[in-house]
């Protein structure tokens, strides 16, 4: 199949294995889902700590039970990624290991306390949830199935992150106060989830054209915003004064684009930013620390999982 | 035995305090080593791997949370219970609070091992509890307990098969198989710190009161007799020397092996203050006072 055929049949869940795709297709989609998959890996890295700080054993299992579906989504995300034929699983993960996998700039940032662990399992995901909503109607079907499961499961997510920032926001002064300091440091990298705006974006006209993209990020960007602004109040968050957001008249939200440290971002985005260094070494020297085991299995010529994914698949 | 003793209105002092005993002994084990599991997740040697370690974390600490809301009913909270119990007021094995070096999925799987053969040697014991509300999630319990010990002997297998493998694993052995024998230890009474005199009579009303039916020292011969020659067939030493009694064998060990904390008593290893220093981070930080409950108590 040549470029104009593609972008000419490009709908929702249009692309399979079976059909012959050109090489800037496969690569585009290889791109866009492994950036996926490798953020589901490094969020599920960024909050693995919660699991032992939550405060309630209720919330430990649910945090459990979200990091355990974040590599689940991983492992179905990496499954997607390879069906393109570009790079297998262990390449990819190899990349994310050595430091040029890309992944989400949110999860560049350290995580310390449980007050800011709304600001991922509520905003973040909540932001992310848009997104992979429109994304199951991707052009790539293997990615758009995985985004059945990974919508599902992230509802619950979400729901989870924003029961607790309502137990924050309703407790203690303390906690309210802690709460609002971590909401005002995390909501630039929230609002920056969605990348720069599209006039600036380098990969967007192709993936659009080809229908791996559904939505634009203006317009993803802009949906959050009227949805979250609302709700971040609801739960009495002060909206930061940077970035300068002024409402439209119609009852929408615009973001003074240039209040955000761009270069930040950019540096983020080539995995040079010193605290995402750090989580993605950390995550490889933890992966190093069990090659062992890897180098085990394969000399013993058996399948690297030793049952069927239960809880993820 | 049938269950017959339907609530803690039913038990008189000794009793009440030999369930309560019991109950934390089963909590806190499941608990604890919940814990340590979930230290895998993001960190096991491949992404199945991961997932099927976070399923057996959550389990347990799904019966820890059965265990504990048997507790509530003799009139404890979950906050008291995990958020602010002293260290030495836990009753868990000393097996299940050692902390992992990095990498050592070697000691994951054979700590695994050895704690799930003991838990099934358990369950079956109180399968048939006087006590209406053990016996009933003894069940529940069961069904999940029953595929970690299938999942763990799996792995010890397939580690032993290799040489590098191999080796951590009787490393694995040397260090925890002590530790593994406090599992069989005698609890403290559930509250203040007991004298080995007082341990012996808790655990005495545990069984003479039918909230178990098998005593430690059944239960301990039944681990022995099931671990040992399984490590033993993979090439694996135990400190356990095999007694041969006309056509009967017996596994024994001598005293002097057990550790010096044995957790039951309330005398833990350091790695427990530190364990315990961070679960409990978030709760004092926050000042909370007690724990939220986002999910229905269990039926």
């Amino acid at each position: 199949m040549d470029l104009d055929t593609v972008k000419e049949r490009a709908g929702p869940r249009e692309f399979d294995p079976a059909d012959d795709l050109p090489e800037e297709y496969r690569k585009a989609a290889t791109r866009m889902i492994e950036f996926h998959a490798n953020s589901e890996i490094m969020g599920a890295y960024l909050e693995r700590p919660f699991i032992r700080q939550a405060p309630s054993i209720d919330r430990k299992l649910a945090f459990s039970a979200k990091v355990q579906d974040e590599i689940g989504h991983g492992q179905l995300l990496y499954r997607a990624a390879e069906s393109l034929g570009v790079k297998t699983r262990e390449e990819m993960l190899d990349d994310l290991a050595n430091g040029d996998g890309k992944f989400l700039n949110c999860f560049h940032y350290p995580m310390e306390d449980w007050v800011e662990t709304p600001m991922i399992a509520f905003f973040v995901d909540g932001a992310a949830m848009r997104r992979q909503a429109t994304l199951r109607r991707t052009s790539w079907e293997p990615y758009a199935h995985a985004m059945d499961k990974v919508c599902f499961e992230e509802g619950f997510h979400v729901k989870h992150g924003e029961d607790i920032l309502r137990t924050l926001m309703t407790g203690s002064r303390k906690e309210q106060k802690l709460t609002q300091e971590a909401f005002e440091k995390w909501w630039p990298r929230i609002i920056q989830f969605f990348g720069p705006t599209d006039d600036r974006s380098t990969h967007h006209d192709f993936a659009s054209a080809v229908g791996l993209k559904q939505q634009s990020n203006d317009e993803l960007r802009q949906a959050f915003l009227d949805q979250y602004i609302p709700k971040a109040r609801k739960y009495g968050l002060e909206i930061p004064d940077e970035p300068r957001i002024r409402e439209r008249d119609d009852g929408t939200y615009e973001v003074v684009e240039d209040d955000l440290d761009w270069d930040e971002f950019f540096t983020i985005a080539k995995n040079e930013y010193e605290p995402g260094v750090g989580q993605i070494d950390g995550r490889k020297k933890a992966q190093e620390a069990v090659e062992w085991v890897r180098d085990t299995l394969e000399s013993n010529d058996m399948p690297a999982g030793n049952q069927p994914p239960q809880a993820a698949d | 035995m049938s269950a017959t003793l339907e609530s803690p209105a039913d038990l008189d002092d000794e009793e009440r305090e030999a369930l309560e005993t019991l109950l934390k002994r089963l909590g806190d084990d499941e608990y604890v080593l919940a814990e340590r599991y979930t230290e895998w997740q993001v960190k096991a040697p491949t992404l199945e791997s991961d997932l099927a370690l976070a399923n057996n974390a959550q389990d347990e600490l799904g019966h820890a949370r059965l265990w504990y809301d048997v507790l509530e009913d003799l009139g404890y909270e979950e906050h008291e219970l995990v958020y602010e119990r002293e260290a030495d007021e836990w009753r868990h094995s000393t097996l299940v609070e050692r902390p992992f070096a990095e990498g050592d999925w070697a000691d994951a799987v054979l700590r695994h091992y050895l704690y799930d053969v003991a838990e099934d040697i358990r369950l079956d014991a109180l399968e048939g509890s006087s006590y209406a509300k053990i016996a009933d999630r003894v069940g529940k319990i069961r069904s999940e307990e029953e595929y970690h010990l299938e999942h763990a002997s799996n792995w010890v297998e397939r580690l032993a098969n290799g040489d590098e493998g191999a080796e951590r694993l009787q490393d694995a052995v040397d260090r925890l198989f002590p530790h593994a024998l406090t599992l069989f230890e005698p609890c403290a009474p559930a509250t203040g710190a007991g004298d080995a005199s007082g341990d012996e009579d808790v655990e005495e009303t545990i069984v003479s009161a039918g909230f178990r039916d098998a005593t430690l020292e059944e239960m301990r011969e039944g681990w022995l007799s099931t671990v040992v020659p399984f490590l033993d067939d993979l090439g694996l030493e135990t400190p356990a020397s095999e007694l041969v009694h006309f056509d009967e064998y017996e596994f024994d060990v001598t005293e002097d092996v057990l550790p010096d904390a044995v957790g039951r008593d309330g005398s833990h290893t350091d790695a427990w203050d530190d364990l315990r220093e961070e679960f409990t981070h978030t709760y004092r930080e926050l000042e909370r006072s007690e724990a939220t409950k986002i999910m229905d108590k269990p039926e």
